[in-house]
């Protein structure tokens, strides 16, 4: 009972997020004049005379609590407006770009939790070791390598030198009219699902040569984050009594680590890792501009800096969604791996 | 365990990439890859040279930025959207090849002339013969009814951002449907009035002569539409009665935002806005299917996954910005068609009575020495001084790397009536430094003046040319100060708009090949630019409605000449540059022409693909 109303608690908790964030960025609208809005309309100055005919149809002048409402209507009739940046209406253009970016953040968020967690705990059971510098040093490296030419030099080494081993973009010109034709059927629109689901292995290979890429330039940058965390998590664990006292006791070394020091040093790994997929899922705007993965990262960025509100406020709910639900697994998960700890 | 775990991890990832790259190496039997053209010469004579083989050689890819914003001739209004347009719509006329000044018929089976008997009543009337079998992409034939109805539903719809006011002006002579407060002007009769079927010809009657008619309706935006399947897909019906509910719909909300039936080379198979647009051949097109089958459009925003694909042969096609023009010319395997003269300028503008309401861009809004009265410009000295301290061939060197020119009036070099013996302000601080001790009876001079001057962020030629002024200015005189501050796009549009700016920087590409569509917004008191700089020279007005309704060349030559030696003499403004263009194809891509008519727009059925 204590677990539902928790539950349920936070559910109403996120309605409380959700209208708070968005109240907040129509107060930020005050900050632009009507023109300013509706110029986003504008590609070029000859279409200058429609500016007013815009901000009436739009109501782009009238006052921000009566457009708030109008928006909270609209949201409710299903409606989330026009994005101008991707010119299609919001959902559709969320419905379109998800995908992409779960489907990258499915390829990379395990790679980086695993491979963070083992490397981490490597890191710290050869403390001060060859072991241990190498991988601090490859952490430190790899927290510093600037996204955008980290992926460029990959792009450029393994598409230009190696004559387009791993390709940009998500499919092949071949993959893509195979995708498209009615001989395949879309469930999910991720690909590698797709193919897998269609028995087709070839789009398969073909997607996952399009994700290599971009997963090696999110994971070199992100694992050293939660390895970070897991070393000095670790590191804690084993200095503390019960681990000393198992030891003491004659319990095999491995085992120790296995069953006690790295189950309790994953608690703050969870918390981040949690944060990461979150992070993934809401998209990964160089990553995705870089090796033009079309996802919500990419069209997020671009409608931020030419002030698509629809969008925008479309990437508030949904983050401000996203972070509550991750938020309240991560308190689950919690609850499973520490029993002292107790929801509600 | 865990160890085990992870180990499994990493060879599955290891299997994965060893698999694609087999896999890789078996699909690339099936597309063969690029050739190597350096091989040509080691041929000997007497082998048999194999033949060239390219990737996907039925389908072109073309890599560019700029998102499609609709599928509708109507409302189409970019590059891009009307790229795709033009694809898959036909039009009474064409352009015929580069030329921006002669026709060829396309659904008309003549283009009207008044040795033809075609247009009459003085230029009132222009009459078009409809060629009979043309089919749409879904087998109807096209007939006269679809044509007048596709004029007609352009009036009715006149969709805020699109291009129909260029009708406007000829058949209704007023420039658009609607008022500022969005309250219709036209009736249902004057439009259905303006386009009417006679037989097996379609009639245009026009409010006033129009010269350049027959330039817009060669546009995409004069495509046909098949009247049934319009119908059927929700746009206006045809009637009469309940007309205004088709006008002005919602962005997206138009019938073909995202559907098409034309008659054009190509079809439409799938449009993603903002990621790419793939087109196939129309075999039953009227004038034979097009040489490539596929097209696809690319929307690729960042530059070297752009030039990537160029180079790996995933793209034939690429759209090149200026300044990575001198590494483009490094590379093998790519053709490259140079200097070609797009028909538009950008200019600096001068206003006359700048707007002080909440303005930080005129400080004081005093000549005191920190800040410019809003009438600061209405002095002719002032102007010329600014004029003077222009450095143009630096601007051109500095900001376009030498690939472009100085235009010396608003009429660009490649229209007609262009006086080529107009002069420039040329850069002579002397003169400039004369002009400010003029100016004003001295004051400018002796109590210096404070402005801001602005460029909308991003804009890297617009910030080289106001650091110059900025520079150039302040070098006269230490108490001359010029603060440059860089906007967003919004709010440089809104700060022209409400007259804020004390003086601008922008361009007008061509919409149709005249210099009507130039001097109207360069020098019209209600022209775009001349509106926003308050430039009124009742006598500009009058010889601009001259020259439009004249029908006489040799006038229409003497009015151009005219206007743009007043454009000289009144400065309100002076023009910095015409830029080029450039096209970037593989080398196996051929048959492709300039237009500038079209400008960056390609039309892919003159393309070939293949050695």
């Amino acid at each position: 009972m204590n677990f539902l109303n928790y539950i349920v608690r936070r559910i109403l908790l996120l309605v409380v997020v959700l209208v708070g964030v968005t109240l907040i960025i129509f107060v930020l609208l005050t900050l632009f004049s009507p023109e300013q809005r509706a110029s986003t309309f504008i590609r070029d100055i000859k279409q200058l005379s429609d500016l007013d005919s815009i901000i009436k149809t739009y109501g782009l002048d009238r006052p921000v609590y009566v457009q708030y409402f109008m928006w909270l209507r609209q949201i409710l009739n299903g409606n989330f407006g026009w994005s101008t940046t991707v010119s299609r209406p919001v959902l559709d253009a969320f419905k379109f770009f998800l995908p992409h970016t779960i489907e990258l953040a499915l390829f990379a968020a395990p790679l980086i939790i695993l491979a963070g967690i083992w490397l981490g705990s490597l890191s710290a059971v050869h403390r001060d070791k060859p072991v241990d510098h190498f991988t601090r040093f490859l952490a430190i490296i790899g927290w510093s390598l600037p996204t955008f030419w980290f992926g460029l030099i990959l792009l450029m080494v393994f598409y230009g030198y190696f004559k387009g081993l791993f390709p940009p973009e998500i499919l092949s010109y071949q993959a893509q009219s195979f995708v498209d034709s009615a001989e395949f059927i879309r469930y999910t629109r991720m690909n590698t699902i797709d193919a897998l689901l269609n028995g087709e292995l070839w789009i398969f290979v073909d997607a996952v040569r399009h994700l290599v890429l971009p997963v090696i330039t999110l994971a070199v940058i992100q694992i050293a984050l939660i390895m970070r965390i897991m070393r000095s998590s670790m590191l804690e664990a084993m200095g503390k009594g019960y681990i000393l006292t198992a030891l003491a006791k004659g319990a095999a070394p491995k085992t120790v680590i296995r069953r006690h020091a790295r189950r309790n040093a994953l608690i703050p790994v969870i918390t981040v890792s949690g944060w990461l997929f979150a992070q993934l899922m809401a998209g990964v705007v160089i990553t995705e501009t870089i090796f033009n993965r079309k996802g919500l990262g990419w069209w997020w960025a671009r409608a931020a800096t030419q002030l698509d509100i629809p969008a925008v406020l479309m990437a508030v709910l949904f983050n401000g969604l996203l972070f509550v639900i991750t938020n309240l697994i991560v308190d689950i998960l919690y609850a499973y791996i520490d029993p002292r700890v107790r929801l509600g | 365990m865990g160890k085990k775990v992870f180990m499994v991890c990493f060879c599955m990832m290891f299997l994965i990439i060893s698999a694609s790259t087999l896999f890789a190496k078996g699909k690339k039997e099936e597309a063969p890859p690029p050739v190597e053209t350096e091989k040509k010469e080691e041929m000997k004579k007497e082998e048999v040279p194999p033949k060239k083989m390219v990737k996907n050689p039925d389908t072109m890819i073309y890599a560019r930025y700029g998102t499609v914003q609709s599928l509708d001739p109507h409302r189409a209004y970019d590059t891009s959207s009307g790229e795709a347009v033009m694809n898959m719509y036909d039009t009474l006329i064409a352009f015929d090849g580069p030329a921006t000044d002669r026709f060829v018929p396309m659904i008309a089976e003549k283009v009207p002339s008044i040795d033809n008997g075609l247009i009459r009543d003085g230029g009132r009337t222009y009459v078009f013969p409809i060629k009979r079998g043309i089919k749409f992409h879904n087998g109807a034939e096209l007939t006269p009814a679809d044509v007048e109805y596709s004029f007609e539903r352009a009036l009715i719809t006149d969709q805020d951002g699109g291009p129909i006011w260029m009708f406007y002006e000829p058949l209704l002579g007023v420039a658009g449907s609607r008022d500022g407060d969005g309250n219709l002007v036209v009736s249902i009769d004057d439009i259905t009035q303006a386009v009417e079927v006679e037989g097996q010809s379609v009639v245009f009657h026009l409010n006033d002569p129009y010269p350049p008619f027959l330039g817009i309706l060669a546009q995409y935006w004069s495509g046909i539409l098949n009247k049934e399947y319009m119908i059927t897909n929700g746009a206006w019906d045809g009637k009469k009665q309940g007309w205004e509910r088709f006008n002005n719909p919602d962005q997206g909300a138009e019938a073909l935002y995202d559907k098409v039936m034309g008659t054009g080379p190509y079809k439409l198979v799938k449009w993603e806005p903002g990621v790419e647009i793939s087109l196939i051949r129309f075999d039953g097109y009227f004038m034979g299917p097009a040489p490539i089958k596929n097209v696809v459009i690319k929307i690729v925003e960042e530059w070297t996954t752009r030039k990537l694909m160029f180079t790996a042969g995933d793209a034939d096609m690429v759209q090149v910005d200026t300044m990575y023009w001198p590494e483009m010319d490094m590379l093998e395997g790519v053709t490259i068609y140079r200097d070609l003269p797009r028909i538009e300028n950008t200019a600096v503008f001068f206003n006359f009575d700048i707007n002080p309401e909440a303005n930080q861009a005129i400080w004081s809004v005093k000549l005191d020495g920190q800040g410019v009265p809003s009438d600061f410009f209405s002095d002719i000295n002032v102007r010329k001084a600014f004029a003077y301290c222009f450095d143009h061939d630096t601007f051109v060197k500095d900001a376009w790397l030498g690939f472009a020119t100085t235009p010396n009036s608003p009429v660009p070099k490649g229209l007609p009536y262009r006086d080529d013996t107009v002069p420039i302000y040329e850069y002579n601080l002397d003169k400039a430094r004369e002009h400010f001790k003029k100016a004003w009876g001295g004051k400018v001079w002796e109590n210096g003046f404070k402005l801001s001057i602005l460029y909308n962020t991003g804009n890297e030629h617009r910030e080289i040319a106001c650091q110059m002024i900025e520079e150039n200015v302040e070098s006269l005189n230490p108490k001359f100060q010029i603060e440059i501050m860089n906007v967003d796009w919004g709010n440089y549009l809104n700060m022209m708009v409400q007259k804020k700016c004390p003086l601008f920087i922008i361009g007008w590409v061509m919409d149709f090949p005249d210099p009507h569509n130039f001097v109207h917004p360069y020098m019209h008191s209600q022209g775009t630019f001349a509106e926003w700089q308050s430039y009124n020279n009742p006598e500009v007005d009058g010889l601009v409605r001259d020259g439009i309704k004249s029908v006489d060349k040799g006038k229409r030559q003497d009015i151009y000449y005219k206007l743009e030696r007043t454009y000289y003499q009144d400065v309100p403004g002076f023009m910095i540059s015409q830029s080029v263009y450039r096209v970037f194809v593989r080398e196996w891509i051929t048959g492709y022409y300039w237009n500038p008519a079209r400008d960056q727009m390609m039309h892919f059925y003159m393309f070939k693909k293949g050695y």
